[in-house]
């Protein structure tokens, strides 16, 4: 699939308030084309490689004031997540100030919930940062071989160390989490296991959820394979689930607004 | 030269500034800021050069609205400011680009915020040797006009960066730290609300965005920085957050704040302060930002965090994905009526499931650009330094098509061979460089297909793959299949 529809599906596909926050990458393929095209004398290329660079700045500011936005969000409602499990444990615990069975339970549920969706949002945090990522190298590229230039390797360089790109913070609170769920979801038995892969399809329709089956799966489709493939490009993804994932994404009776 | 007393003390002055631009974030009330600039423009007896003096003074201070109490601002106009040197006269002594490129992001823009407001005096004043004294009047004659005057501060924070960079960072430095406590109190004074001139700084930006598109220059902006560097100015143990500058050179940009990274530590040291004055309802900015005590923190950055924090606790399901979120919650109810036997529980471990793929896949997924591009930039390395060997080569011999001399190391040769095939080749496709560029990137194909192999035993490889033949360069881009 070309890179291009695939992001255009990506943005559809997710959150409605990340939408605009994605690569222009449309735009600025049309401007290497509008570039490669004019018969300038040297002065205009510099010019519009100026120019180039320039808009590339701005969507690197766009992502890194993003993702650092979303990031400081994802600081807090961690932390309020932890004080809120500890909330419920202490009061509705067995061991709390009124423990309750029942509210206990209740609680659990609502909290859990919480935290699911919660980590489903980093994820797609990291996603979105590895979307645009994948988008910049596929521009520049597309800029190296229309241009004649290089301006690829110091430029995705200068990328690698921005903030947007440096997920290292987002992974580290899903791991947390992922270790949080652990102990507040109950021990999962096998017949559990089997019936939540049969029950499978009906469960997709969820937000969040929804966004990250779509993520998972259109990876695994970007990656398919290209006609460009090149040293830089990626393997195909091996993703061993691949049908039951897939099968996650029939029922969508509510779109995403 | 009559100016150079003068403009040690507001450089120093500058220095000052800019500690607090960080630390307290200007969003500065004019007067506060005239009156302590008048009172350094008075310590000048000379009558003819405190006129001239007060005559630039003044123009900061009308202008000063462009203080980039954001630093953002700041930043805003430094990215694109380094395009502009080349605009400036006195740039040409200044190793623009250099600077720009080395010197990590962060450390300039506080001189530069700094030094904006002192600066539009000070460099017409400038102390560095390599300014010429005739450009006073250069200056002076730029500030009259308002197009000029646009730029002009967008232009100073390159030149004050340079200069701050060049031979006086040492001395900047050491004022720096001397006189960094009278100027926190001084910053306190400054931090009021920031909404009136916010809204003259917008509209200055967009102005200045006009100014700024068609100039900027390649070497713009790296718009990320780093932390050392600002540490290396102001000595700040406990921040591990990076206060990082972002060059936002829309004019969307609200007022275009230095966004800070927040990391857990700080979030933690933010809620204790907050707990410590009474909650998240009764904390306020400025106190909190006090109680905390974090070098580069500024009360704007603590304004937000304690916003977002305030709705994240009253409201537990916060903007981001409400709408989604109640669209979920009935989801969810509906699809629990029609499953029979799958409880919530099991709808949530599926769904973890599946976005704990997702993460792992990512993670995957950029360590292996992470390693894409560390292959490039290694074999690029290899490259140039081989071309640079190459061209000794040529130059002793006439002929071209020589096999390589004999190389030191395994490793050089392919490169050496990639680089005779490719002037071979020169007549096939385009130009010399995107030919090379080509056959550099096809080594390295080898190097993906076995992600384990040791380095030196996959350019072998592209060794004896380019050697091969190398004519059919571009039906090899697709060879490799997985």
């Amino acid at each position: 699939m070309k890179f291009g529809k695939w992001l255009k599906q990506q943005i559809e596909e997710t959150l409605p308030a990340w939408r605009d926050k994605f690569l222009s990458y449309k735009e600025l393929k049309k401007l290497v084309r509008l570039i490669s095209s004019a018969e300038s004398p040297e002065y205009g290329k510099v010019d519009a490689e100026a120019e180039f660079v320039y808009l590339l700045n701005n969507e690197i500011d766009k992502f890194n004031a993003f993702f650092m936005e979303q990031e400081e969000d994802f600081i807090i409602r961690h932390r309020e997540l932890q004080q809120g499990i500890e909330r419920v444990i202490d009061t509705w615990g067995p061991n709390g100030t009124k423990p309750s069975q029942a509210e206990y339970n209740d609680e659990m549920a609502k909290v859990r919930k919480d935290i699911v969706d919660f980590h489903g949002e980093m994820v797609l945090l990291v996603n979105y940062s590895n979307v645009n990522y994948t988008g910049l190298g596929k521009i520049l590229k597309k800029y190296d071989k229309w241009t004649g230039r290089l301006l690829r390797l110091p430029f995705i360089q200068k990328v690698l160390e921005q903030p947007f790109f440096v997920t290292d913070l987002v992974s580290k609170l899903v791991k947390e989490c992922e270790n949080t769920i652990d102990e507040v979801f109950p021990v999962e038995v096998e017949e559990e296991i089997v019936k939540v892969q049969r029950e499978a399809i009906k469960v997709a329709g969820k937000g969040v959820f929804r966004n990250t089956v779509t993520a998972l799966l259109s990876m695994q489709e970007i990656r398919r394979g290209s006609s460009t493939y090149g040293h830089f490009s990626l393997p195909p993804l091996d993703l061993p689930d691949s049908d039951l994932i897939h099968s996650f994404q029939l029922n969508s009776p509510i779109p995403t607004v | 030269m009559e100016a150079r007393p003068a403009l040690s003390i507001q450089r120093s002055g500058a220095s000052q500034l800019s500690n607090h631009v960080v630390a307290g974030g200007l969003s500065s009330s004019l007067p506060a800021l005239s009156t302590h600039l008048e009172e350094t423009c008075q310590k000048f007896p000379n009558t003819q050069q405190a006129h001239a003096e007060r005559e630039l003074m003044t123009r900061p201070l009308a202008h000063a609205t462009l203080l980039p109490a954001n630093n953002g601002v700041v930043g805003h106009i430094f990215s694109s400011s380094s395009g502009f040197s080349s605009d400036i006269h006195y740039s040409s002594a200044l190793p623009n680009e250099q600077n720009s490129r080395n010197s990590p992001f962060i450390s300039q823009s506080p001189i530069n915020t700094a030094a904006l407001p002192l600066s539009q005096s000070s460099n017409s004043l400038l102390p560095q040797s390599t300014i010429p004294s005739h450009h006073n009047k250069e200056n002076s004659g730029s500030w009259c006009t308002d197009p000029d005057f646009l730029d002009f501060p967008v232009n100073t924070p390159v030149l004050s960066s340079q200069v701050e960079n060049g031979s006086c960072s040492g001395i900047m430095r050491s004022e720096d730290f001397g006189k960094q406590n009278d100027w926190q109190e001084w910053a306190d004074q400054l931090i009021t609300s920031d909404d009136a001139l916010t809204s003259n700084w917008n509209e200055l930006l967009v102005d200045s965005d006009m100014n700024l598109e068609p100039k900027t220059a390649y070497q713009v902006a790296k718009p990320c920085t780093t932390v050392p560097a600002q540490n290396q100015q102001l000595p700040s143990p406990s921040v591990e957050s990076h206060s990082v500058v972002i060059p936002s050179s829309s004019a969307n940009n609200a007022p275009a704040k230095p966004r800070m990274r927040w990391t857990p530590e700080l979030h933690e040291a933010f809620v204790e302060a907050v707990n410590q004055l009474g909650g998240s309802e009764r904390a306020t900015p400025k106190g909190v930002l006090k109680l905390m005590k974090v070098e580069g923190l500024t009360i704007y950055h603590v304004k937000s965090h304690l916003q977002k924090y305030r709705t994240a606790r009253y409201r537990p399901e916060p903007s981001e994905g409400s709408s989604e979120k109640k669209l979920t919650s009935m989801e969810e109810i509906s699809s629990l009526d029609l499953k029979a036997g799958m409880g919530i529980t099991e709808a949530l471990r599926l769904q973890m499931e599946v976005q704990k793929r997702l993460h792992e896949q990512l993670e995957i997924q950029r360590n292996l650009q992470l390693r894409i591009e560390e292959q490039g930039r290694y074999l690029q390395m290899m490259f140039e330094k081989q071309k640079s060997g190459l061209d000794k080569l040529k130059g002793s011999s006439s002929n071209p098509e020589n096999p390589p001399a004999p190389s030191d190391a395994t490793n050089e040769s392919p490169t050496k061979i990639e680089l005779e095939s490719s002037q071979r080749g020169n007549g096939n496709s385009g130009t010399g460089t995107v030919n090379a560029k080509s056959m550099l990137e096809r080594s390295p194909q080898e190097v993906c297909g076995e992600h384990t192999t040791p380095e030196t035993v996959d350019l072998e490889k592209a060794e004896t793959h380019v050697s091969e033949s190398s004519s059919q360069q571009p039906s090899k881009r697709p060879r490799i299949e997985e």
